[in-house]
């Protein structure tokens, strides 16, 4: 089910609600068994297929986790469990999201003529990473017991079950189990409603208005250096827009239900730096990357020459963890660089004057926004080589077109950089807090409420007005 | 923040969307409820969307129906080479449910003929017009899901007040300027445009044997070959057959049906001979079961092209293996008006022997791309 879908805002969101603050006069686990349940469903509605595996995942992290945690086991003996845990869960993610890639990579190298055809479960490797994290930390003694339905829910939670947020078990079991969280809020769920609005108005109006502008680099098959640059920016502005406006989306339904989620995205096209950008763009992946890839490969305490080989593997994976793809694989090596490039730079470059620190800071949001662009061609194009050839386009001068359409589609292209640039972000407007648990503090005492209300109204009407039917969300396919 | 300002929240979006259905009613840019009056009527290539206000909207006795190898002809043309008024309705990639849904639509409208370019892959898979996610079919129906979803709807609100804007003198000009038709839906202000290829096409470049003997390289290399026989399946292929076009030709018997297979490259049938035999056969099969069912039918004219040789052996009227240039859709508009390559009834497969005849003794050429060739000349 989609949240950019009529059944998703008029049915299942209200109903579930309903459920959920009912169930919580009862007691304290009736509601998060039926937040568990209603999450299956939610899953199960586009993915009815994958259920069983979902529950066995669950399952399977649950019981292993309760032997690193419970059982008075040896050092030995705890080291196998999680291997056992860590190696289950990559190898189901391999068979389903990495044979495919492997069979045709054997067939271009051996010419045999090997097909297989396996689907994707959606959402797979969101769970199997918040999984896997919750295991490591079991194993290093940071976990308490949780009961059951709790770590299920905390799984398959359907604000983030399809493409995260990539949540932390610290952070969601406790406010799973706060019987405040069971009580209807109508400050949060106005909050909730708002935030959501604005989330369903980045995917349904931007996201999906700039789509078409796409094609022009990765449709033609000859684009002009003007359209290779109108069709890698639109794609920039796509994504960040479409992933931005899941995230929100996530963000605030399950503010709705009293549970405050990690948010993904800071404005991250105002990065001076790649270091930076990767502190601002999908932000619990990142944090994810760096707590159990990065720092348990020795991030940067074995030398300065293993700190770059470590940044290089784990943006390698990264890539690879988006999809298994030649093109996803350049794209980490790509932003591997970058951040090697980076660091050097931090560590050997000059030092800049003062009086030149402003427009060092433009240069360097430009600069890091080139590159992030050049590496979204990557990771859009459907080979390597089809990549090669936008970009190539995007340096060839003696190709421009430059006529009626592209001067209007440069325009659209300046309105949405205005936006990613300049406009506060989501967290910003509402003054989330997620590490506080506080949201729209300065709203309840805002003498321009009414109309800030009034405008965040239409952004919904405009959101849900824009619903389309034939809308996936571009990372619900990694 | 309190219940009541929950409240304040969402009355005002209800609001909003209800403005913005009155200006999709009152503009109604598929012109459903009824023609553009106060503002300049504009038309959009999504076809599967732009039929059903054409079928509602436009005035005619001729509907033109098929896939994107019958997507590029002008209704005027097909008006002065064939005679009547035609509405084009060929919709790219379509299935065969999906063609004959839309013809029924427009059968509803009681014209004389059809014209109707059927390619043997869309039987392959005809899935429910329901279960199709670019096709409204509830806007076809007129039902009150259909009309709901056209209503509430932001982009069409957005295209409506575009087309009011395009009509306002004062912003006309800038309106104009930015609408490009790949953000805005509806940019073309001629019915007779939709779909054609723009006149700064270059024809020379998309049509010619490099492309074509580079398709031909693609679709039989041997990661790909497979694909060749994706779907098709005789007994299925039969089925959605009498239930797609037999059972619309029998239910409109007082409509004439011009039924053409169109003129493929050689190629295409090269490529299953050489990297695909067996699905050759089905397509052989398939296809002299339909010859012989619609020349049974009194209201069925059937025309083969696909062995005119002069066509089909040069691959400088090729896009690819099947797509062939705007040059053969006016030779195609010709054959139909003069009934030329009509099936005889009494000979149903003669045309059919003749193509498996030509695809037996095609060679293909050595190809070696030369400025020559990529200028649109022969290979050989």
């Amino acid at each position: 089910m989609l949240f950019n879908s009529y059944l998703f805002i008029f049915l299942f969101l209200p109903v579930v609600l309903l459920g959920y603050f009912a169930l919580g006069r009862r007691g304290n686990v009736a509601p998060v068994v039926w937040l568990a349940l209603c999450s299956l469903a939610f899953y199960s509605f586009s993915n009815w297929q994958f259920v069983p595996l979902l529950i066995a995942s669950i399952a399977f992290n649950y019981v292993v986790g309760l032997f690193l945690i419970e059982r008075k086991l040896g050092p030995r003996a705890r080291r196998v469990m999680l291997t056992i845990g860590v190696v289950g869960d990559l190898v189901v993610l391999g068979i389903f999201k990495y044979a495919g890639f492997i069979v045709v990579n054997l067939n271009a190298i051996f010419a045999t003529g090997i097909s297989i055809a396996i689907l994707l479960p959606v959402g797979i490797s969101f769970y199997t990473f918040t999984q896997i994290a919750f295991l490591v930390d079991a194993y290093r003694g940071s976990v308490a017991r949780y009961a059951l339905p709790h770590y299920a829910l905390f799984v398959t939670y359907f604000p983030h079950l399809i493409a995260g947020p990539i949540l932390h078990h610290k952070d969601m079991l406790p406010q799973f189990e706060r019987s405040e969280t069971k009580r209807a809020n109508p400050h949060l769920i106005l909050c909730g409603l708002i935030i959501f609005s604005i989330g369903l108005f980045k995917k349904t109006c931007l996201a999906d208005g700039i789509q078409p502008l796409v094609s022009l680099a990765f449709d033609l098959s000859t684009p002009s250096l003007d359209q290779a640059w109108i069709g890698a920016l639109a794609y920039t502005f796509q994504l960040y827009f479409d992933f931005s406006g899941y995230s929100d989306m996530a963000v605030g339904i399950s503010l709705m239900f009293g549970i405050f989620l990690p948010i993904n995205f800071n404005s991250p096209y105002k990065a001076r730096s790649i270091i930076d950008f990767w502190r601002r763009w999908h932000m619990t992946l990142s944090q994810f990357l760096r707590d159990y890839l990065y720092i348990s490969l020795g991030g940067n305490r074995r030398g300065p020459l293993l700190r770059y080989v470590n940044l290089m593997v784990t943006m390698l994976l990264g890539g690879l963890w988006h999809g298994a793809a030649w093109t996803f694989v350049a794209w980490g090596a790509l932003h591997g660089a970058y951040l090697c490039i980076n660091h050097a730079w931090n560590r050997f470059g000059p030092n800049i004057s003062p009086r030149l620190a402003r427009l060092g800071d433009i240069v360097a949001l430009l600069l890091t926004f080139v590159a992030v662009v050049v590496a979204w061609v990557f990771f859009r194009a459907d080979t390597v080589d089809a990549a090669l050839t936008i970009l190539t386009r995007m340096t060839d001068p003696s190709h421009i077109v430059f006529g009626r359409g592209e001067i209007a589609d440069s325009g659209i292209i300046v309105l949405y950089a205005a936006l990613a640039w300049f406009a506060p972000n989501t967290q910003e407007i509402m003054g989330y807090d997620h590490a506080h648990r506080r949201v729209g503090e300065r709203l309840t005492v805002w003498r321009l409420r009414p109309l800030f209300l009034y405008a965040t109204a239409a952004v919904l009407a405009f959101g849900i007005l824009g619903i389309q039917s034939h809308s996936e969300f571009i990372y619900f396919r990694f | 923040m309190s219940v009541r300002n929950l409240v304040q929240f969402v009355g005002a979006a209800v609001a909003v969307m209800l403005m913005s259905v009155g200006l999709n009613f009152v503009v109604d840019p598929l012109q459903l409820f009824r023609s553009a009056n106060f503002y300049k009527p504009m038309y959009s290539n999504d076809s599967r969307m732009q039929n059903a206000g054409l079928i509602r909207s436009q005035t005619f006795d001729t509907v033109f129906m098929g896939t994107s190898l019958a997507i590029h002809f002008r209704q005027s043309d097909i008006d002065r080479v064939v005679g009547g008024r035609s509405l084009k309705l060929s919709m790219t990639g379509s299935s065969s449910h999906e063609q004959s849904f839309v013809l029924a639509a427009a059968l509803a409208r009681h014209p004389k003929r059809v014209i109707w370019e059927v390619d043997d892959w869309i039987f392959r898979n005809a899935p429910d017009v329901d279960a199709d996610i670019y096709l409204p079919a509830d806007l076809y129906r007129r039902n009150p899901r259909g009309i709901a979803e056209y209503l509430f709807n932001g982009v069409m609100a957005r295209e409506s007040a575009w087309m009011l804007a395009r009509s306002t003198p004062l912003l006309a000009p800038v309106a104009t300027r930015v609408s490009t038709g790949i953000v805005f839906k509806f940019p073309i202000p001629d019915v007779d445009d939709i779909n054609v290829l723009a006149p700064t096409f270059d024809l020379g470049s998309f049509y010619n044997a490099t492309r074509a003997m580079a398709a031909f390289a693609s679709i039989t290399s041997p990661a790909r070959r497979v694909y060749l026989a994706d779907g098709y399946n005789f007994d299925a292929m039969m089925k959605n057959f009498e239930r797609d076009a037999i059972g619309l030709i029998q239910a409109n018997p007082e409509v004439q049906f011009d039924i053409y297979l169109p003129p493929y490259s050689i190629l295409q049938f090269v490529a299953m001979r050489d990297a695909s035999p067996a699905t050759l056969k089905i397509v052989y099969d398939f296809t002299a079961f339909v010859a012989q069912r619609l020349t049974q039918l009194p209201n069925v004219r059937l025309h083969d092209f696909r062995a005119i040789k002069e066509v089909t052996h040069d691959l400088s009227n090729y896009g690819d293996v099947i797509h062939h240039s705007p040059v053969v859709d006016a030779k195609v508009l010709q054959w139909l008006a003069s009934g030329e390559y009509r099936v005889d009834p009494s000979k149903p497969l003669a045309s059919l022997d003749a193509l498996k005849a030509q695809v037996e003794a095609y060679r293909v050429p050595r190809f070696s791309p030369s400025p020559l060739v990529g200028e649109g000349g022969s290979p050989r």
